[in-house]
């Protein structure tokens, strides 16, 4: 039933039913659906003596009206299946057959083509040691569906995309995969034809040879600079730092840029400013004090660089007054046990289960079981007041009840087995261990992921937040091993910075080749991304010379350093800043829209640092006689690099042609830069 | 708003320059020829009749779910905790009663019909409002949260996909912020509403960013496109057509550059230059003027405009905060939008729609609130050619089940598509070429045709 989307959200599945016949979500719930099939309706809906009369047959194939019209042919395999069972008596369970134990497609993985279809087989092993081709019962979903689609049949189509696409299979609740490889056609090239920086260049050229891609070029000096700062810190070389690094020519310089970055105050801001966004540090829901505490906690953990695993069980195992602890805030921003659960899963496994609160999740392997035995961990935590501070404890049961099936659960970690009785004490100890353990499958696979989706604009698994068998890696090897590196750093997160920026892969070119300018998935090149919305309000500020003023901060305050994600800013929310609302990375937007592109442009806020007496423009324009210089320290200043010939010609021509009129000219041969797709993007 | 109709210090007419601007930046990323092919590819692709193609719809979003049970379907001998306090009146249409806090509505009962036995199956805020602004009820991943939160294109994404601008105008906008799903999903940047982020009833109210800044005259912003072209190298760059980020930004930069050089945009959006009379009967509120400034979009040429008002969401207080706050507000709004449109010879043109995500309980809550309610609520709908007057469909005794010809958003998305010439049954596809149906089997409501 699941396969004619009988028991979808949209049909009899929603939880009020459809025209009376409810059933349970994804064949969540077998014996309700067995009920509601054979006993509701004071059993009109099957005929023993008469099978073809039953209702439930003659829905199907609409012979009767049927809103949802007909979804099998009175002549096919299924309905005969569905016949013999209602003739047979219609028994819960077929005596003779075992019980699900597995689901596996054949083939597992194959390279395909362009526009190519490749049928799968899915099989079904039994408890009874049998197997048996459920190809024809099963739901098929592909996590890729531009890469290679899947039919109702199973039969895979891949389009013209080059790429990595997994199609799932699920039937009776059991998940099996196939990985599709479509390369790039056409004669092999020969790796990068660069050589490896380090570990995680095989790897990536590796997998490129598999899709037949040949990796860009190393990025030039300039190009590395203004990726590295934006990157690691947020913010743009001042033309001083930009001219110091291009004209440094000892051998380690950009590994040696890469440890003064990690040193300066801005990281500590920019870095604070991404895990605020996660743990959602928000004064709407905390208040300006507990809201400003929080923050406080995330960004002291950054500054004294925190290992990670140290980081996360603080916040999980906060405990007492909220002003001596305040990771606890954690638990005001997230008020129920299953929202905390959920959290928890979502920001450091990468897992996302909250599906798994009601049915079992369609396209992963979480019950409502293993959701409310997560649940289970977080049931004892109470606030209390404490004068006019509050006390965060953990009391009482940690048990929960399966709300379907009424059973009594003892917290335990998803994908291990439940512990048969109750443990004393507050569970979040235990499941803090559990979490960081370096033997831990996702902790810091999902970390070592989301670093790398920092420096790349995508993750190895992508969205970071969804890691899942039927959303697998693009480069299992490179995330495996990513993922060792960081356990043997002991979750030293500036260590494991060092390592990404020191690969080839980080450093190579924006430039596409004629092999990979469609590739968006295999590291293949620099891939341009916007500028987040602090990080373009200060670099205009920074390009300009002219600080941003933000109400109820001190002069010289900086976008990324707002803690609060209330404060009301046009810029700020024109270009997506998030409300902090969830615990999704992808609530920043980096999307681009007409009321950007018109405030660029137009803004009289702009133009006014443009044109401000104390600003950078205004002092070129006035201290800066030879144009060349001038031309230089502007490309500086805005693009992080010195103009070419052509670029420097044309600026003296600019300045030239308007002699009477300098500062206005400089003022608008800024403003070109600053609405220039180089100046909006890190490529 | 004056200094748009004062001529600069230069001599040149802001406006004659900003044609001339226009020129100058087709050398730099503004193929206008480009927007204009594919507005005639648009105009090709999924329109059932061209000639039909000239309707324009305005969706007035009440945001939190209007109680339809104390204004559009009323049941007066259901048990007091059911009826509530307010009382029925008749309207202009024979047989037909409403709220009697809606004397104004009930003047112009006549260019509208109600579907009493609207349903669909979600009674939580924000899956409702993208089933009710998508025709598509989203799925598990659905993130509320973000900001678009579009699985599905909205409908004014889907109506600017399929009929493209006409003019220089946007085909679809919204006022005064964007739904979280009102944007548009797989159509792509070329599909987003252009959003007017500021309050209509403000005094300094004027579209942000619209003009250069006063001190930057014709000749100059001449200059500073000139410059532009040259100074940014990644524009018709390759790693432009490798990143679809890139391509993005260079589509809106498009956009904006024919938004500031548009008379006709300038001159909508200018909506100081409305009579006071006009201004007065709409109502001096938010809700009030943002439906006039949607007749004039409309009027200007914009296919889409979806106005959003919020605060209908009345867990407690229902009934004082409809009576005193809510209902005085939409009475002078709705009436005066479909009156104006009448009056212009508008309405037969443009599709008005007037919803929440949902409706309300039919049982009051212990604070004298309704709380959500999505089996059954009304619709309120005219204009567009469809037949006004009429009540479709209808509720049981208490609202709380539709009795008769139950329709759901798909049959609403189906009925509005068809209005405007876009074939109901038609495909769009998604960038990976995956075919997705326009209504998902959405069936025509014949009785408004």
């Amino acid at each position: 039933m699941s396969r004619f989307g009988c028991n979808g959200s949209a049909c009899h599945g929603k939880a009020e039913g459809q025209k009376g016949f409810k059933l349970s979500i994804f064949g969540n719930d077998p014996d309700e659906d067995y009920r509601a099939i054979t006993l509701q309706s004071r059993g009109r809906r099957i005929s023993i003596g008469a099978p073809d009369a039953s209702l439930f047959l003659q829905k199907a194939v609409a012979a009767v009206p049927h809103a949802g019209g007909p979804r099998m042919r009175a002549d096919s395999p299924e309905y005969r299946v569905l016949r013999e069972w209602i003739a047979g008596g219609a028994p819960f369970k077929i005596a003779d057959k075992g019980e699900v134990t597995g689901v596996r497609i054949e083939p597992e993985r194959k390279v395909l083509g362009f526009a190519q279809r490749q049928p799968l087989r899915v099989i079904a092993s039994y408890s009874d040691g049998g197997e048996k081709d459920v190809t024809w019962l099963s739901v098929f979903f592909s996590n890729n569906a531009g890469i290679a689609d899947v039919d109702e049949n199973g039969t895979v189509a891949t389009g013209n995309s080059v790429g990595q696409a997994a199609v799932m299979a699920r039937f009776h609740g059991q998940m099996g995969i196939f990985h599709a490889t479509i390369p790039r056609p056409g004669a092999p090239v020969a790796g990068s034809g660069e050589k490896a920086f380090n570990a995680i260049d095989d790897l990536v050229d590796q997998n490129l040879r598999r899709m037949n891609l040949r990796a860009s070029g190393i990025a030039d000096d300039a190009e590395f600079l203004r990726r590295v700062f934006l990157d690691v810190i947020g913010r743009l070389p001042t033309s001083g730092e930009a001219r110091e690094f291009l004209q440094d020519t000892h051998e380690g310089k950009r590994a040696r840029l890469v440890d003064r970055l990690l040193e300066m105050p801005e990281y500590v801001d920019f870095w604070a400013m991404k895990w605020a966004d996660l743990l959602r540090v928000d004064r709407q829901a905390l208040g300006q004090r507990g809201a400003f505490a929080y923050f406080s906690w995330v960004r002291d953990s950054v500054a004294a660089n925190k290992p990670l695993d140290q980081f996360a069980k603080e916040l999980l195992t906060a405990e007492g007054p909220l002003s001596e602890q305040p990771a606890g805030y954690f638990y005001k921003v997230v008020k129920k046990s299953g929202e905390m659960a959920a959290s928890t899963s979502q920001v450091f496994l990468g897992i996302r289960i909250t599906c798994a609160e009601c049915h079992q999740h369609p396209y992963d392997r979480w019950t409502q079981r293993d959701y409310h035995g997560m649940r289970a961990f977080f049931e004892q935590v109470k606030t209390k007041k404490l004068g006019d501070d509050e006390a965060l404890v953990a009391e009482g049961s940690p048990q929960v009840r399966h709300p379907r099936t009424k059973e009594l659960l003892n917290a335990h970690p998803l994908g291990t087995a439940m512990p048969e009785t109750a443990s004393e004490g507050d569970r979040r100890q235990a499941l803090a261990t559990w979490l960081v353990a370096p033997e831990n499958p996702w902790f810091a696979r999902n970390l070592a992921n989301r670093f790398w989706a920092h420096f790349f604009g995508r993750g190895i698994v992508e969205p970071v937040d969804d890691i899942r068998a039927s959303n697998p890696p693009s480069n299992p090897e490179l995330l495996a091993a990513l993922t060792r590196q960081l356990v043997d750093y002991r979750f030293n997160p500036k260590s494991l910075i060092r390592f990404i920026t020191a690969s080839r892969t980080y450093q190579t070119s924006s430039h596409p080749n004629e092999t990979n300018e469609n590739d968006e998935q295999n590291f293949s090149r620099a891939v341009f991304r916007r500028l987040p919305a602090e990080v373009l309000m200060d670099s205009v500020s920074d390009a300009t010379g002219v600080p941003e003023k933000f109400a109820g901060t001190p002069v010289g305050f900086r976008a990324v350093q707002l803690w609060d994600s209330q404060q009301q800013h046009y810029f700020l929310k024109l270009f997506g800043r998030p409300a902090r609302v969830t615990a999704c990375e992808c609530e920043r937007s980096t999307g681009a829209s007409v009321g950007q592109a018109l405030h660029l442009m137009n803004s009289p806020a702009i133009q006014a640092k443009l044109a401000h007496e104390g600003g950078n423009i205004a002092r070129l324009a006035t201290r800066t006689t030879d144009d060349a210089a001038l031309a230089d320290e502007l490309y500086l200043s805005f693009f992080s690099r010195l103009p070419t010939d052509a670029e420097k010609s044309n600026a003296v021509r600019h300045l030239a042609a308007h002699r009477e009129t300098r500062r206005q000219a400089v003022e608008d041969l800024a403003w070109s830069m600053l609405n220039s797709l180089e100046f909006v993007f890190n490529h | 708003m004056n200094r748009h109709h004062e001529s600069f210090c230069d001599g040149v007419a802001r406006r004659d320059f900003l044609r001339i601007g226009a020129a100058a930046a087709l050398g730099m990323n503004f193929p206008l020829a480009r927007v204009l092919a594919n507005e005639a590819a648009a105009a090709r692709a999924g329109t059932l009749d061209a000639a039909r193609n000239d309707t324009s719809l305005i969706f007035l979003f009440l945001r939190g779910g209007l109680s339809t049970i104390d204004t559009f379907d009323m049941k007066p001998d259901a048990p007091e905790n059911i009826r509530g306090p307010f009382k029925p009146r008749g309207t202009n249409v024979p047989g037909i009663q409403i709220c009697e806090h809606m004397p104004k509505i009930a003047g112009v009962m006549d260019k509208f019909s109600l579907i009493r036995s609207f349903a669909h199956s979600n009674a939580g805020h924000g899956p409702a409002d993208h089933y009710m602004l998508t025709g598509y009820h989203p799925n598990a991943a659905f993130n509320a949260g973000l900001l678009p939160n579009n699985q599905h294109p909205s409908i004014g994404s889907v109506i600017a996909n399929k009929l493209g601008p006409r003019g220089s105008i946007p085909p679809y906008m919204c006022l005064p912020t964007m739904h979280p799903s009102a944007s548009s999903a797989y159509l792509g940047p070329q599909s987003v509403p252009f959003v007017i982020e500021a309050d209509p009833n403000s005094p300094a109210f004027e579209v942000p960013d619209l003009q250069p800044p006063l001190n930057v005259d014709a000749r100059r912003l001449e200059d500073r496109r000139g410059l532009l072209a040259k100074v940014d190298r990644f524009q018709r760059s390759i790693e432009q057509r490798a990143n679809s980020g890139v391509a993005q930004l260079g589509v809106f930069s498009e956009r904006a550059t024919a938004l500031m050089t548009s008379g006709d945009a300038k001159k909508a959006f200018d909506l100081h230059a409305e009579p006071e009379k006009i201004r007065a009967e709409y109502g001096r509120t938010t809700l009030g003027q943002s439906c006039l400034m949607a007749r004039r979009l409309v009027e200007a040429g914009v296919r889409c405009v979806t106005v959003e008002h919020q605060n209908w969401d009345t867990h407690s207080a229902n009934f004082s905060t409809l009576k005193d706050d809510l209902l005085p507000k939409l009475d002078m709004a709705m009436s005066a939008l479909f009156r104006d449109l009448s009056d212009r010879g508008m309405l037969k043109k443009t599709l008005v729609v007037v919803t929440g995500e949902f409706g309300r309980t039919p049982t009051i809550n212990k604070d004298a609130g309704r709380d959500h309610w999505s089996r059954c609520f009304t619709v309120a709908i005219g204009g567009g050619g469809l037949q006004g007057g009429r009540v479709i469909g209808k509720s049981d005794q208490i609202a709380s089940d539709p009795a008769e010809n139950p329709y759901g958003p798909e049959d609403m998305f189906a009925t509005i598509y068809q209005s405007l010439g876009i074939n109901p049954h038609d495909e769009m596809r998604t960038p990976e070429g995956r075919p997705v149906m326009l209504t998902n089997s959405g069936r025509i409501i014949k009785e408004l045709i």
